[in-house]
């Protein structure tokens, strides 16, 4: 190496800036450590890297309607359907490339001075699936504007006010997205809805009268349809009805990282993080799914979190220099669960709440202030929470609990 | 409760369309680690060479080249070797050098392994050299743009105490670089 120290230089400034993780590279925690510098493998036979595998139908459907767009590189409707599959594609194995690549693909029409209203609602959704929300919002307005029945950009305004915590608004889109999508869309977007206002048992009902018709519906859908079953059972605190209804989720949509993660968080919560490893593949290229299996090892206090816990925190500091901010939640739990930096944890999960107020951001924000020793910085959640009337049997106690240290030491101040 | 019977009304938009049911993004995009090393040289008044580093992803370089000639899901060393030169072909396309009226030449010396957290990149080795005094640098960076408006080039540059840093993106693709 013609100029020692500086190829390593990138890593370096990586791993700046993670705390105590950034010393793994020393002498003797190196063999843990997944990096050594450029090297040339000893064996052809050596795996590099796992790739989706030529062989795999989602690949091949990529790959065909890949060729239909290049015949016809002015056809708006081969480039939807093309990044539409990436989009999907993306989400299923938890990989944002494809989030990218669907961007490239529809780039010319969006860059079209009145972009059509397919193009713009493609984009909201990648937009969405960055977290980008409010730029997401402002598209589908204006494709709502041109097409005021297109059910997709109706329900995907409905999910970015859940997910941003603005039910009344959530529910006149399901309701439009029910108008213009139909019943069962309705009924599914409704269901989601109830079970963020304390009417999971409500949510259950609408749910399942889907469920009764699924055959008619397509997969994806059942498989969506059972997450959400899923959720709201967990709401309800009914373990054995969440857990087969994560169970039917899966094998409609098997691998699906969406599931799998939220699966993965039900087994952490019930204790049963061996089983975790099971179903997250160790060289998991997904973040959210990589980090349930930190999670997982830290539970079992693993002779190799040490590792696990320096892949991940070096992943999030990737993500940090390249400016994406949109794992909030998932930094949250690291700091507070493996890091066990309760201060960094309350810290991240205040930015995080600015941008996203589901169940799990408001659960990791009390956890976080409750092991910070700060209830007063939870105040917004639970006021939040109140007015909500969110019911969920792990974060209710947690509230609480935080309302009490209020009312005995309402002054306390750090 | 009462049931209902479900309507399929929306049926084509449940099959075809993409749900937005799940709002979580999961996973690292594209990145790509570029580092540039100046070297003075004692020799010739002005002149420098500089050492550079580029590390793409081979998942990305997958996209573009398909590496993984057996379609088995996995890059062999085999697979990567025999498709280097299409590599540093394909690369070097979308990086380019130069200093003021002065042209610059980045020539590939040698390609490794590197691995990052979120796995494997081929680390591209190369110099740039530039004709005559140089003080300054113009670096115009494309790579994956077009197929990937979201990849990121991560930059630094080192030059005697001296450590720049920048993010290459379709809107911060060309820089100036002071050496």
């Amino acid at each position: 190496m013609p100029w020692p120290g500086i190829p390593r230089l990138a890593l370096m400034l990586i791993l700046g800036g993670v705390g105590t993780v950034s010393a793994a590279p020393s002498a003797d925690v190196t063999p843990m450590a997944p990096y050594r510098a450029p090297f040339a493998p000893a064996s052809d036979r050596e795996v590099l890297q796992q790739v989706p595998a030529a062989s795999d139908p989602k690949v091949r459907e990529m790959a065909a309607l890949r060729r239909k767009l290049d015949a016809a590189p002015s056809d708006l409707r081969a480039a939807a359907d093309l990044a539409r599959a990436y989009i999907d594609f993306g989400r299923q194995i938890g990989d944002a490339h494809y989030a990218g690549y669907a961007e490239a693909v529809i780039a010319p029409w969006m860059a079209k001075p009145q972009p059509s209203s397919v193009a713009l609602v493609l984009q909201a959704t990648i937009l969405q699936f960055r977290h980008q929300f409010s730029d997401a919002r402002d598209l589908l307005k204006r494709a709502l504007k041109d097409e005021p029945h297109n059910a997709q950009a109706w329900l995907t305004l409905a999910t970015l006010d859940m997910v941003q915590g603005d039910y009344p608004q959530a529910a006149e889109d399901c309701q439009a997205a029910a108008r213009t999508g139909g019943f069962a869309l309705g009924l599914a977007c409704s269901g989601n809805r109830l079970s963020y206002v304390g009417k999971a048992e409500q949510s259950v009902a609408l749910l399942t009268q889907i469920e009764g018709d699924a055959p008619s519906l397509s997969d994806p859908f059942k498989a969506w349809v059972q997450g959400l079953l899923a959720e709201s059972a967990e709401r309800l605190g009914d373990w054995t009805a969440a857990e087969t209804h994560y169970r039917k989720a899966l094998r409609y949509t098997p691998d699906d990282n969406f599931l799998v993660v939220a699966y993965a968080d039900f087994l952490l919560d019930r204790g049963r993080p061996k089983e975790v490893l099971g179903l997250i593949p160790n060289d998991a290229q997904s973040d959210t799914a990589f980090l349930r299996l930190v999670l997982a090892q830290a539970a079992l206090k693993s002779p190799d979190l040490a590792r696990y816990s320096w892949i991940m925190a070096a992943r999030f500091e990737a993500l940090t220099q390249r400016g994406s901010d949109y794992y909030g939640r998932e930094q949250v739990r690291f700091a507070l669960h493996v890091q066990h930096d309760a201060d960094l944890a309350l810290d991240l999960a205040k930015r995080n709440w600015q941008v996203q107020r589901g169940p799990w951001d408001a659960r990791v924000f009390l956890e976080a202030a409750s092991a910070a020793h700060q209830p007063q910085a939870a105040i917004p959640v639970l006021a939040f929470l109140e007015q909500t009337k969110l019911q969920d049997p792990v974060i209710e106690p947690l509230a609480r609990q935080l309302l009490l240290q209020l009312k005995s030491e309402p002054a306390r101040a750090r | 409760v009462r049931r209902t019977k479900v309507r399929t009304a929306g049926q084509a938009l449940l099959a075809a369309g993409t749900l937005a049911a799940t709002a979580v993004s999961a996973h690292s995009a594209s990145d790509a680690y570029l580092t540039l090393d100046v070297e003075r040289r004692a020799s010739s008044a002005g002149s420098v060479v500089i050492h550079g580093q580029w590390d793409v992803a081979l998942r990305d370089l997958d996209f573009v080249l398909k590496l993984d000639d057996d379609g088995d899901g996995n890059i062999t060393w085999a697979e990567l070797r025999k498709h280097q030169a299409a590599i540093a072909d394909y690369a070097y396309t979308y990086l380019h050098v130069s200093s003021g009226a002065n042209a610059c030449v980045v020539r590939a010396t040698r390609q490794a392994v590197d691995n990052h957290a979120d796995g494997a990149y081929a680390a591209l080795f190369f110099d740039i050299v530039c004709d005559g005094p140089t003080n300054s640098i113009t670096l115009d960076y494309r790579m994956f743009f077009a197929i990937d408006p979201s990849h990121r080039g991560i930059f630094v540059l080192r030059s005697g105490d001296n450590i720049a840093t920048s993010l290459l993106s379709p809107d911060n693709a060309k820089i100036e670089l002071k050496l």
